[in-house]
């Protein structure tokens, strides 16, 4: 008959109608992002031993580091992500060894200047000199300690 | 309860003015400029109301939530809009026929403000009661395509020219229909005063005894108001919203609201003419009259809105061959029906 398709487009826009909105209303309730989502970076400063994988990993040169020598361990200093250079590819999240680096849910890293859209993770004093010496100090008396020790035990062996 | 309300404060305002020595002369004039000035109130907020509504519906068919923001519920996103366009750089053009180019959004309005004088919002409620009143519909509502016409001619420019050809073409060939649709109404009632029309429906509202009238009406009333499926005058992606295409800032917005104008007074001719205007449906007295005026006003209104969130645009020669060769032709067989109908009930003696 005519006119069917008419009342028929009808019928589904009135569906349509009373059906459930798909819109968020961003400021107020935020999508729940899935795990493997590749939001804004997390550093677990205790666990990083700056390496330096991420960095070398970056196609982008986007991750930048200083370390410091503290005795026979390196400390970072400095960890500053250029993001305004990310593309979020994720190889230095792979990269990390030691699961330091990793994304996390959060999405809005806008910034109203762009020279504050770059991400400092990790920003401390460089170690003074006295607690170079200090730290290298323990090291060698832990170093002679162990030494005596072994050298204990050898010669307790040798008794025996 | 308040089926009286208004015009209570008609009688009143009235009665005080005579109680104050006024002379009658002047106390008519008084109460019209009053009674002007409240339906030129009304039918603003009604097009702000619209306009927000439009926007609501239209992202409710989409599975949208639309414009939710300012104001409560977005409310006053219509002002906000209002405001944007008023504080819009005025440009000049030289090309342009300024005079005719800046009175054409000034005088759109007019055609729809001068209808709504007559139009019953309730039980005696229409400002004035005009005998011809149908005729005077079809008369001033005519107008609107001049003015569009002449607004499309001004700004001298080809897409505003050939929406202005198109609106000309589209608004005659439709108003044919249109009153041919209204005149079924009027062979029953044997009236054109609009009250006398509400009136005649006590029994049956006319949309159950001239059902195909009012389909044809509300075809033609789409046509009539430029709304899709009809919208070739604006026709947005093909003539860049047609006779508009030059005006910006509140010139362009007053076209616009004058489209909504002239939805709402489509739908209330619909409403007064098929649906019982003011008439109570299954003795629900108790609400007011003017309130079931509205209701139904606005149900004609959703109506309109749904179709134009549902059908896409049609084709110039579809449309007006669809207005040729098939809305006349059923409203000439409506009428001839009608009358041959009336005969006989005559003859049977109902």
């Amino acid at each position: 008959m005519f006119g069917k398709g008419l009342i028929k487009g009808l019928e589904i826009t009135w569906g349509w109608f009373w059906r459930k909105k798909v819109t968020v209303e961003y400021p107020d309730e935020k999508l729940v992002m899935s795990p493997r989502f590749h939001g804004r970076f997390e550093l677990d400063q205790e666990k990083c031993i700056a390496c330096g994988l991420c960095a070398n990993a970056c196609p982008n040169k986007v991750i930048q580091i200083e370390k410091a020598k503290l005795g026979k361990k390196q400390i970072l200093i400095k960890y500053v992500m250029r993001i305004e250079y990310c593309l979020f590819c994720g190889l230095c999240v792979e990269a990390c060894n030691k699961d330091a680096l990793s994304f996390s849910s959060v999405i809005d890293m806008n910034q109203y200047y762009r020279g504050k859209v770059r991400l400092t993770m990790v920003d401390r004093p460089a170690p003074t000199p006295e607690e170079i010496a200090a730290a290298e100090a323990e090291e060698a008396a832990k170093a002679a300690a162990a030494q005596a020790a072994a050298a204990k035990a050898k010669a307790k062996g040798e008794e025996g | 309860m308040g089926e009286n309300i208004l015009t209570g404060i008609a009688a009143g305002l009235r009665g005080l003015l005579d109680g104050a020595g006024v002379p009658v002369l002047w106390n008519d004039v008084i109460l019209m400029v009053v009674k002007v000035v409240v339906i030129l109130l009304f039918i603003t907020v009604n097009i702000l109301w619209l306009v927000y509504m439009e926007r609501r519906v239209c992202a409710f068919i989409q599975c949208r939530l639309g414009p939710n923001r300012v104001g409560p519920k977005g409310l006053l996103q219509s002002f906000a809009d209002m405001g944007k366009l008023l504080s819009k750089e005025f440009t000049w053009n030289r090309y342009w026929d300024k005079v005719v180019y800046f009175l054409s959004p000034v005088l759109i309005f007019v055609p729809p403000f001068m209808i709504y004088a007559i139009v019953p919002f309730g039980d005696n409620m229409a400002a004035v009661n005009m005998n011809i009143g149908l005729f005077y519909f079809a008369a001033v509502s005519s107008l609107g395509s001049i003015i569009l016409w002449s607004g499309g001619w001004a700004s001298n420019n080809k897409y505003s020219l050939i929406g202005a050809m198109r609106v000309v073409a589209q608004m005659v060939s439709y108003e044919l229909p249109l009153m041919l649709a209204l005149l079924g109404v009027v062979m029953l009632t044997g009236t054109l005063n609009m009250s006398e029309i509400v009136n005649a429906q006590h029994g049956v509202w006319f949309i159950f005894t001239q059902p195909l009238a009012f389909l044809i009406y509300f075809t033609a009333g789409l046509a009539e108001t430029n709304r899709t499926p009809f919208c070739l005058v604006e026709g947005e992606s093909e003539i860049i919203a047609g006779p508009y295409t030059e005006y910006s800032g509140m010139g362009y917005s007053m076209f616009m609201l004058a489209e909504y104008a002239s939805v709402m007074l489509i739908s209330a001719m619909c409403t007064v003419a098929f649906l019982g205007g003011w008439l109570a449906p299954f003795g629900l007295t108790f609400i007011p009259s003017w309130i079931w005026f509205f209701l139904k006003m606005y149900v004609m209104i959703f109506v309109f809105m749904w179709v134009r969130w549902t059908y896409p645009r049609l084709r110039v020669d579809q449309l007006m061959g669809f207005g040729w060769k098939v809305l006349i032709p059923l409203c000439l067989a409506n009428i001839f029906v009608t009358g041959v109908g009336m005969y006989i009930y005559r003859a049977i003696g109902w």
